[in-house]
């Protein structure tokens, strides 16, 4: 870092320095995520002959690093909100935009690849203990088929999510986050369905009975309407374009605007 | 240079500030005197950056500290109360947070912390409240900022600790860099501090430059309240005044240098005495019943 760069309102070093303190202050929480995973493997090969990750959808892997992720970002403004640490991330030499940048690009891109290439690694050698336990082996993880494009989008949105929730929430970023984002779901589901019922009345089309049993909502009838692509389309213009942009809008504010907590430090 | 005008800051009840102006120039330590919630954390923190004021303007050597830019916050340097350190070595700090700001001076540090006596080996967590201290003073002093805003910095240090921050920040000092203390231990830092700046009731009520104190202001140890006295606190053999010096009207001459606590105390129970005072005008005496005792303390009298 020189006195020049300083003058840069975003300089990409201040950005890989923030993201190497992120890696270092992640790394004994994942360390520890890692150690245990292996061990629940190795149990389970010496009860069953099989690493239990090693299954045949290869999902578990998935799961696994997608939930690491989002518990990471989930707590990637943590530090911003409290009474004492916050001050001094708040007045840490780099700007907010680059303070923000760090903690996405950190959760969204690297912790997947960095993530990817470690379970790969994890598999390979839990499936070389298989062999030498006398089990079947041969099982690795393959990412580049078990994680595509839209696998990574989903994910990056998700995380992303939660990396707002947690520069919005002071405290149980992820558990209000996931209650907000349950609401969220209901709220547009309620209002697409009942869209989509006005659509078919006005079109004059049947309307599906719904029944609710047991708390099972039960729809007996086509809920098709004439526009069904241009909903799809609808949605996923919203689901990978409008909710991501103003989540990444959102979320800057948010740490832009963040204020030291009134409190004696 | 610091300049603040006509700043509005509050934290929902009322107002904390309102309409503060204050000027500060390089080359001297500023000492913010005030009561507990007077707001000097709230200002440090204001100049820093932490919080941004509702109106008016702050401007650090030409910035906006709210807009928090990368070359502002390289080049202002806070010290809360109580600092938080991460869990980490000092040499490991040095590496991962010391290299924000570029003119971060290492050996200056590692010659503060050697002074200092900090343990090189220790995770900075496992210090304690003192060491934590000296820590961020040590890298405060060599972090090359221009602005230095420190919060009570001699709370929770010892005896020998003590002088030799005051020799640190005596050296820190230059005819770039504003240094701003905060402080209650006023009777620590009161041969650094230049001027003292008192708040009282969200404004800058006083703020007194060492020669102007000098000049005419002195304290006094007497039985009786005679002509002169601007302030006085009771004690177990008479009264600790503070008055006028000679050369004023109904001034003293056998006045010793003032103390800066007593002159903090009669800022914030006679502020218009002392403004009288400052002025060279004559006081009526001041009676008995006036003084600050045991019983009755300085809010008090305020009052």
């Amino acid at each position: 870092m020189t006195k020049e760069t300083l003058a840069h309102p975003f300089s990409a070093s201040r950005v890989s320095l923030l993201m190497r303190n992120r890696a270092f202050e992640d790394l004994p929480s994942l360390a520890i995520g890692v150690g245990i995973l292996a061990g629940l493997n190795l149990l389970s090969i010496l009860i069953g002959g099989r690493a239990f990750m090693n299954d045949s959808t290869g999902q578990s892997w998935t799961f696994v690093m997608s939930l690491a992720g989002i518990v990471l970002a989930a707590s990637a403004f943590r530090g911003m909100h409290d009474g004492r640490s916050g001050t001094d991330w708040i007045l840490l030499p780099a700007t907010s935009l680059e303070k923000y940048a760090a903690a996405l690009i950190s959760y969204l891109i690297i912790f997947p690849l960095v993530s990817m290439v470690a379970a790969t690694g994890l598999s390979a050698l839990l499936s070389l203990v298989e062999l030498i336990a006398g089990g079947p082996g041969g099982r690795i993880w393959n990412p580049l088929r078990a994680v595509g494009l839209s696998g990574w989008a989903d994910y990056a949105i998700c995380a992303l999510i939660f990396a707002v929730g947690s520069a919005s929430f002071r405290k149980r970023a992820l558990i209000k986050t996931l209650g907000l984002m349950t609401a969220y779901v209901l709220v547009v589901s309620g209002i697409l369905f009942a869209a989509i019922l006005l659509v078919r009345k006005l079109q004059g089309l049947p309307i599906p009975d719904i029944a609710i049993n047991n708390g099972d909502i039960k729809i007996d009838g086509d809920l098709a309407i004439g526009g069904q692509p241009a909903l799809n389309t609808i949605l996923n213009i919203v689901r990978y374009a409008l909710m991501p942009i103003f989540a990444l809008v959102y979320g800057f504010f948010r740490v832009a605007e963040k204020e030291a907590r009134d409190e004696v430090q | 240079m610091v300049q603040i005008q006509s700043m509005t800051f509050g934290y929902g009840k009322g107002p904390l500030f309102e309409g503060l102006d204050l000027k500060l120039e390089p080359g001297t330590v500023f000492g913010l005197l005030g009561l507990n919630g007077a707001g000097k954390t709230s200002l440090l923190k204001l100049l820093a950056g932490a919080l941004r004021p509702q109106s008016g303007s702050i401007r650090v050597f030409g910035a906006e500290p709210w807009r928090r830019e990368a070359f502002f916050l390289a080049d202002t340097s806070f010290v809360p109360e109580d600092p938080w350190l991460p869990a980490v070595k000092p040499s490991v700090w040095l590496e991962r947070y010391a290299v924000f700001r570029p003119a971060f001076d290492k050996e200056r540090f590692v010659s503060l912390s050697r002074e200092f006596a900090l343990d090189e080996g220790k995770l900075l967590t496992k210090y304690s409240y003192g060491q934590r201290k000296k820590f961020a003073l040590a890298a405060a002093l060599a972090s090359g900022a221009r602005l230095v805003l420190l919060d009570e910095p001699t709370n929770g240090l010892d005896i020998p600790s003590k002088s030799q921050f005051r020799r640190a920040l005596a050296a820190a000092v230059d005819a770039d860099r504003v240094v701003v203390v905060s402080t209650h231990q006023v009777r620590d830092l009161e041969r650094v501090i230049d001027p003292a700046v008192i708040v009282h009731g969200g404004k800058i009520l006083f703020s007194l430059a060492s020669d102007q104190i000098s000049e005419k202001l002195g304290s006094v140890q007497v039985r009786d309240l005679g002509p002169g006295v601007i302030y006085a606190e009771k004690d177990g053999v008479g009264y600790s005044a503070l008055v006028a010096r000679s050369g004023l009207d109904g001034g003293r001459d056998d006045a010793q240098t003032a103390d800066l606590e007593l002159l903090f105390n009669a800022a914030i129970a006679s502020p218009s005495r002392l403004a009288a005072a400052l002025r060279g005008e004559s006081l009526p005496p001041l009676d008995p019943s006036e003084a600050a005792s045991r019983e009755r303390n300085v809010e008090e009298v305020a009052k």
